[in-house]
């Protein structure tokens, strides 16, 4: 009965805080203008309604670096305003109740489309990640590569961290300001990451302007010492519009 | 050098790899029997018309197959795994061996030869040894995409990554990506075909500058614009 309640309220972008679990329940706020900000944003993003498997949750192949930060941020989801953001095995998934921009409009065929980063779906294999996100914007990405990433032996190969960049930053650049499509991406490689090691990527967004969203990441281990690679990323903004109003 | 390399250690009953973007040698030569059980897979080269290349895709090939047949240019072979050779290549290179464990390298295999059939990265890459240039041509599959109906930016990055890396590699020998720059200008629809033109532009000591374009088939849309840096490896003191 609150989500719904609040779905009606999402809807008209008021809530400044975000309270509960690792679920968004947000604080009614009655006195706030319209619009599509974060916060509604957020909620609509990470609503409970579905029976979609979300692939953002820890399984078997974790490493205890990452288990254990992981259930430091879960923490922080239940006070201090950071947000889980579930992972789909498709965006197609995410977007529901939308309606792509013309020019991108897509069949809706029976194909099997992943989304490039859960691609490979058994556990471990490819891209592990969670993204939690601190309205309006911090954000920290953990990223584990698995085997079938691999560039260098032993190592993963530097388009996957450029395809979790892209990734992180586009799921950011929407909830921070509706970005859709990538403009640019910048990446600067320090150092190599051992395949099954937890990487930690910091994004910011930096600003919002002229209709794009401007952001940063470090990519670094968990204790800080070694910096895997410095990248920064700009995304459009493109309002998508409801397929429905309910 | 390439071609003449793999020969060599095909007779060994190893594979030859063409590593993404770096010099990476692959298996060890240990584990002998379980290469020989799934030795088909590893000696396979992916980068040759298979069912899921669509029309465009293989008159491309047909296309740039023509322009190997005076030696101006070249295929290159792709394969899943690396070579040992290269592996002990990469390692003399790259300190820190302790990082490979064994049952990591025994399931590792290269990114972009993880899927099957037609469902990822589909692409095979031509070099023109005089003018320096690298062709990739590309196409994506279901499981590479961002928003829907699109490519995903990040595969699009992989495999600039990869042309990029490559062109480097055969300059250079063993290199790794420093920095990667991607103007993304047009979506690319997902399951087409792009043509990577990638050139290297000049070289500094160790460094290489390259750049490339990602653009349709047909040459009107120019999809994306992306230069990289790569940096060939010192050998190491030890």
């Amino acid at each position: 009965m609150i989500r719904r309640g609040f779905q009606v309220v999402a809807r008209l972008g008021h809530h400044r805080e975000l309270l509960g679990a690792p679920r968004i329940l947000p604080r009614l706020n009655p006195a706030s203008a319209f619009g599509s900000s974060t916060d509604s944003l957020v909620s609509r993003f990470c609503s409970e309604k579905t029976d979609l498997k979300d692939y953002a949750l820890p399984n078997a192949s974790w490493c205890s670096d990452m288990l254990s930060l992981y259930q430091e941020f879960l923490e922080k989801t239940k006070s201090s305003g950071w947000v889980k953001l579930p992972s789909y095995k498709s965006n197609r998934d995410h977007i529901r109740g939308f309606k792509l921009p013309s020019g991108l409009e897509v069949s809706s065929g029976k194909g099997d489309w992943r989304i490039f980063t859960r691609c490979i779906q058994v556990d471990g294999q490819g891209y592990e990640y969670v993204i939690f996100f601190h309205p309006p914007k911090k954000s920290v990405c953990l990223f584990q590569p698995g085997p079938y990433l691999e560039g260098p032996p032993g190592f993963a190969h530097g388009g996957s961290l450029a395809a979790l960049m892209d990734e992180a930053f586009s799921k950011i650049a929407y909830l921070a300001g509706q970005g859709l499509l990538t403009q640019s991406l910048n990446i600067r490689f320090k150092n190599l990451i051992p395949v099954g090691s937890l990487v930690v990527m910091d994004i910011e967004v930096e600003k919002i302007e002229d209709q794009k969203i401007y952001m940063s990441c470090i990519a670094q281990s968990r204790d800080q010492k070694t910096v895997y690679a410095k990248s920064s990323g700009v995304f459009l903004q493109l309002q998508l519009e409801e397929l429905s109003s309910q | 050098m390439l071609r003449s390399c793999a020969a060599r250690l095909r007779t060994l009953g190893v594979l030859r790899g063409l590593p993404a973007g770096r010099r990476a040698p692959g298996s060890e030569p240990r584990p002998a029997l379980r290469l020989f059980s799934s030795e088909e897979v590893f000696l396979k080269d992916y980068s040759v018309p298979n069912p899921s290349w669509n029309k465009d895709l293989r008159l491309l090939f047909d296309q740039f197959t023509k322009k190997c047949e005076d030696g101006s240019w070249k295929r290159l072979s792709s394969y899943k795994r690396e070579s040992a050779a290269m592996m002990k290549d990469f390692k003399t290179h790259f300190l820190d061996p302790e990082h490979m464990k064994e049952e990591q390298i025994s399931q590792a295999q290269l990114f972009t030869r993880s899927f099957d059939e037609g469902l990822g990265f589909e692409y095979v890459m031509f070099y023109n040894d005089v003018e320096k240039r690298m062709v990739c041509l590309f196409q994506g599959g279901p499981y590479l995409e961002g928003a829907p109906g699109c490519l995903h930016g990040g595969a699009i990055a992989t495999m600039v990554d990869v042309t990029l890396g490559t062109c480097a590699m055969i300059a250079g020998g063993i290199v790794m990506t420093a920095n990667l720059n991607i103007n993304y200008k047009r979506p690319v629809p997902l399951c087409s075909v792009v043509v990577i033109n990638s050139q290297l532009d000049k070289v500094e000591g160790r460094k290489f500058f390259v750049s490339c374009n990602v653009q349709s088939v047909d040459e009107k849309t120019l999809y994306s614009e992306a230069t990289g840096l790569f940096i060939k490896l010192k050998p190491s003191l030890t």
